[in-house]
């Protein structure tokens, strides 16, 4: 399947491309990556809320025209009506499925039951906790008997403890016949999470999105979360996560623009700083996302900007800081920045905005840099990356932004008129 | 489900209170469908004694329901068309903003014309224009209010529904009309309150050498006016003030309660909830929850029944709706579809712009000059507005909004005040003018003043509460002193407000105009130069190339002014005073 949607811009963005997956009976399929790796949009093709541009979607061999009545979604964001009680969200699906009257109510009553929600039927969303709430969603996705359960990061918005308790739940609810569930795809940013839910963990990679490996996890259910083997499990999905998150620098080839991560300066140097306080300073970058609470996308986006900076290098899923690195951060402000600023000019992408304003003048209008930006790097949201580049520039004294003429300048430099009337 | 309880058959207060409402809302309907009926009558004699203002005052009710109503329907139309295709969208958005900001008033004398000539006999053709006209003083802001809201709704939500198999008519009804209510509710309020303004045109106005009335509130005004008839006048405002009141009291505030249920974010944590007594009353009673239970287990009996006739159809239905829906979401259909709509409204588009040319080419130069001079004074008339209504309403929008207590209090009283016609006051204002020595010229501003003024209020005053108190403390604790709080923070903060309240005032002062410099009171008229006096004359002499200079006139310079100047000015003052980061 390819898919692909029309941005506000009129431009095209492929979400996925090629993309060609089996779920079979029995299975639970867990689709990891990074953010923006397609892997929601391919949920929504499979629940057939989209259509795919290219390619189908097949149902027990029978191509998908409408939503996929066999299957039942839950949402991170819960999706439940708030003017509706418990018992009425929980209804939601069953009247198109001509389930009515008494058998409804037993539906109801029955998918309450199962997800431990009894004595809430009459209670409205806003009265209950995230954990509830999500209770609700999944009661809601059990009371049609599904096939299928399609997760889109269920448990993203909940407090840990909350999520814990409902994951190994949702074990139970499969494996449990009465249910009637005998198939789960989830969507999922937590690597633990992965391996104690999926039998098979599909691992995407981004621009544009696509299937670039698949692990097969035989260890049995229930699985125990500190048990060696589940550890050895998911360190091995952590170095296939690795290689896609942090790849090995290509062969330099001073033409290649590479983009820089979209990462604020205090989350850099906060790397560093954390760093120093471990042993040799050093960690491998799964463990550091655990400790310094953020998740492995966000923390691999922060180890790349550092290493184009040369403070960190990467030797597989392990973060090293260098020697510059410790100079760094042994520097004052003022001698930190000039550091920045030299290594940012040697950063391509940096080089070239640089060689850019030098042409015109000192100057440029936000248009032009966002239209170039957006020609080299049809992925990225070139307003965010625009903010990125300003705000490291700014740090390291080497741009300005004047926000309200909408324009950039370099910093220390003299336009050619004026250094000449000077030498007059 | 839930087991249905039937509450006790005995009547409370409050049913007793139902009873005699829904006895009144009948008697009213049926009155007002015998004067529909009626057999038509030029201008109704209109009877000064007040024992007959409450029929009149029923009447201009009912006309304004009726067009709430319709305006009501035209909203969920317009909205659901526009937010579901983009074709729509690009052809419908443009439309509104120009629809909202035409002086609609101009269209009257057309109107009128049209209908009576379908409707020759009844007074049909009569009350239907009159309902029109509040129609599109009504309708705009609801169509976008709903539009929005669809845009904003959830995408999780939709997706919901849809995985649950609803089709798009349950969606409708219970995901997206719910998710708009509170947006609908409020909107209405404004809707209603704007569509009193022409009351007193609407229901008495010279076309040519006819006179055209309708028994109402606002002919009953103008004929106390005309006869200088003064307990006639002041009985017409306190009539309207009372329906005002009443209005907001029975119909709004319980409503506005009630669809707090809607709402879609839960953070109301801190706000006061509104309350109504009206609603704590209506709560209390019993036989109305009695009839809604046997309807509903009459409809459970009846729904029973009917599904061993349903089988066979659920079966059927999809296989025969298959060749329809695959015809109508073809992409060749689909693209023939919109040729054709396209074609249908560039068509009547044409035809509009060549009758309007027909109309302007009969006018000659010294028309246009004087087409242009008047709307030149007009339009010095109408910044001056909105430099006086900014000069009182920016320092009363702060000291009000600055405080919750205060702002608490007034809201209600200023709610009404806002609601009340500014139209029908002018008279007494102009006479007032006339003896301190003003004449109409001046006096003008004045009017435009009033007819503008509470949108400016209304904006700095929601914006001025909506300043995060960290902000005020932070004043607080800086001790910035007066002067550089108002400079740095209070002014700040309500820019962005003061100039969407810009653009509406400017809008109503325009459209103001129409009424405000040319007036008929204690018997005489009175008439100032200017693009509304003009407009006004050219309707009551039935001079349509003028009227029709004159509307296109002023259409061209409020649309015009609103995308060069407003527009431009609103943006900068939200990127540069928004507080999104």
């Amino acid at each position: 399947m390819t898919q692909r949607f029309r941005l506000p811009n009129g431009q095209n963005l492929e979400a996925l491309r090629d993309v060609s997956l089996a779920v079979r009976e029995q299975e639970v399929v867990a689709l990891v990556g990074p953010s923006g790796c397609g892997k929601s949009t391919l949920l929504r093709l499979l629940a057939g809320l989209d259509r795919p541009v290219d390619g189908k979607v097949l149902y027990r061999g029978h191509a998908l025209d409408g939503v996929l009545g066999a299957a039942a979604m839950v949402f991170q964001s819960f999706a439940l009506l708030p003017w509706l009680t418990v018992a009425e969200n929980v209804a939601m699906g069953l009247e198109s499925r001509g389930v009515d009257g008494a058998a409804r109510r037993d539906a109801v009553a029955r998918a309450v039951n199962l997800v431990g929600l009894d004595g809430f039927e009459q209670a409205y969303p806003k009265e209950l906790s995230g954990g509830m709430k999500q209770r609700v969603g999944f009661a809601r996705a059990l009371a049609v008997a599904p096939e299928i359960l399609l997760m889109d990061e269920p448990f993203g918005a909940l407090d840990p403890l909350t999520a814990e308790n409902l994951r190994s739940q949702v074990v139970d609810l499969w494996r449990d016949p009465a249910t009637g569930v005998n198939t789960l795809v989830i969507v999922t940013h937590s690597v633990e999470e992965a391996v104690f839910l999926a039998g098979r963990i599909v691992v995407f990679g981004s621009n544009p999105g696509h299937v670039r490996e698949e692990m097969a996890n035989p260890l049995p259910y229930p699985r125990q979360e500190r048990s060696p083997e589940f550890e050895e499990m998911v360190d091995r999905l952590h170095a296939i996560l690795t290689a896609t998150l942090l790849p090995e620098p290509a062969p330099a080839t001073p033409q290649r623009l590479v983009p820089f991560p979209r990462v604020h300066v205090s989350e850099a140097t906060g790397l560093l700083d954390h760093l120093l306080t471990r042993p040799d300073g050093k960690g491998p970058v799964f463990e550091l996302a655990e400790d310094l609470g953020v998740d492995y996308d966000r923390m691999s986006a922060v180890v790349r900007a550092a290493e184009q900076l040369g403070w960190v290098t990467t030797p597989g899923e392990i973060v090293q800081l260098t020697a510059a690195g410790r100079e760094v951060m042994a520097m004052d402000d003022a001698a930190r920045k000039d550091i920045t600023r030299a290594r940012l000019a040697k950063q391509p992408l940096f080089a070239r905005l640089v060689a850019m304003l030098k042409e015109s003048d000192g100057a440029v209008e936000d248009e032009e840099v966002l239209a170039d930006l957006t020609i080299y790097f049809p992925f990225i949201p070139a307003q965010s990356l625009f903010a990125t580049l300003v705000e490291w520039g700014r740090y390291a004294e080497l741009l300005d932004h004047d926000a309200d003429a909408g324009r950039l300048m370099l910093l220390g430099w003299e336009p050619a008129g004026a250094a000449e009337a000077r030498v007059e | 489900m839930k087991p249905l309880r039937l509450p006790a058959a005995q009547p409370g207060l409050a049913d007793i209170a139902i009873l005699c409402l829904l006895g009144g809302v009948i008697a009213t309907v049926v009155a007002f469908a015998r004067e529909f009926q009626a057999p038509f009558a030029q201008a109704v004699q209109i009877d000064l004694r007040p024992a007959a203002l409450p029929r009149y005052t029923l009447y201009s009710l009912s006309r304004g329901v009726t067009a709430l109503v319709i305006s009501y329907l035209f909203a969920l139309a317009f909205g659901w068309t526009a937010a579901k295709s983009r074709a729509a969208e690009r052809l419908l958005l443009p439309l509104l903003d120009i629809l909202q900001s035409i002086p609609v008033l101009g269209f009257l004398p057309g109107l009128v014309l049209g209908l009576m000539s379908l409707f020759p006999t009844r007074n049909v053709g009569l009350e239907l224009a009159a309902i029109l006209m509040i129609f599109t003083a009504q309708a705009w802001n609801l169509a976008l209010s709903f539009y929005n809201s669809l845009k904003a709704l959830p995408p999780p939500l939709r997706d919901a529904c849809k995985v649950a198999g609803w089709p798009p008519g349950r969606t409708f009804r219970e995901l997206e009309v719910p998710a708009a209510a509170q947006g609908l509710v409020w909107n209405g309020m404004l809707s209603m309150a704007g569509g009193w303004f022409f009351l007193m045109v609407n229901e008495a106005f010279r076309l040519g050498d006819h006179d055209y009335r309708l028994p109402g509130i606002g002919s009953f005004m103008s004929v106390a006016l005309d006869r200088g008839n003064v307990q006639a006048m002041a009985l017409a405002i306190a009539a309207m003030v009372i329906m005002i009141v009443c209005v907001d009291q029975l119909l709004w505030r319980p409503l506005v309660v009630w669809v707090e249920k809607f709402r879609l974010d839960e953070s109301s944590a801190g706000e006061a909830e509104p309350s109504s007594w009206v609603l704590d009353f209506l709560r209390r009673a019993r036989l109305p929850r009695r009839a809604a239970v046997l309807q509903l287990r009459a409809y459970r009996r009846a729904r029973r029944a009917a599904r061993p006739l349903e089988r066979p159809f659920r079966g059927v239905g999809p296989v025969i709706l298959r060749g329809p829906r695959l015809a109508l979401e073809h992409p060749v259909a689909r693209k023939i579809g919109a040729v054709l709509a396209i074609a249908a409204f560039a068509a009547a588009a044409a035809l509009g712009i060549w009758r309007l040319w027909l109309l302007l080419a009969q006018l000659g130069w010294r028309e246009w000059g004087e087409l242009l001079s008047s709307a030149a004074l007009t339009f010095v008339r109408v910044m001056g507005s909105v430099i006086v209504a900014t000069a009182w309403t920016l320092p009363a929008g702060v000291w009000i909004g600055r405080s919750p207590r205060i702002a608490r209090a007034l809201q209600p009283v200023i709610q009404v005040v806002a609601s009340f016609p500014a139209p029908m006051l002018f008279p007494l204002v102009i006479l007032l003018f006339e003896r301190i020595g003003i004449g109409l010229g001046i006096g003008a501003v004045a009017l435009m003043v009033l007819a503008g003024q509470w949108y400016i209020l209304f904006n700095v005053i929601s914006a001025v509460a909506a300043i995060p108190a960290q902000l005020k403390d932070a004043a607080a604790a800086f001790r910035l002193p007066r002067l550089a709080r108002w400079r740095l923070l209070y002014l700040p903060a309500a820019a962005p407000a003061l100039v969407m309240g810009w653009v509406t005032a400017a809008g109503g002062a325009w459209n103001g105009s129409i009424v405000a410099e040319y007036i008929q009171a204690g018997g005489g008229l009175r008439i100032t130069k200017g693009l509304g006096s003009l407009i006004s004359d050219a309707t009551a002499h039935a001079n349509f190339p003028l009227l029709a200079g004159g509307i296109a006139l002023m259409s061209l310079l409020v649309v015009g002014w609103n995308r060069l100047v407003w527009r431009s000015l609103m943006e900068w003052a939200r990127t540069r005073f928004g507080y999104a980061q």
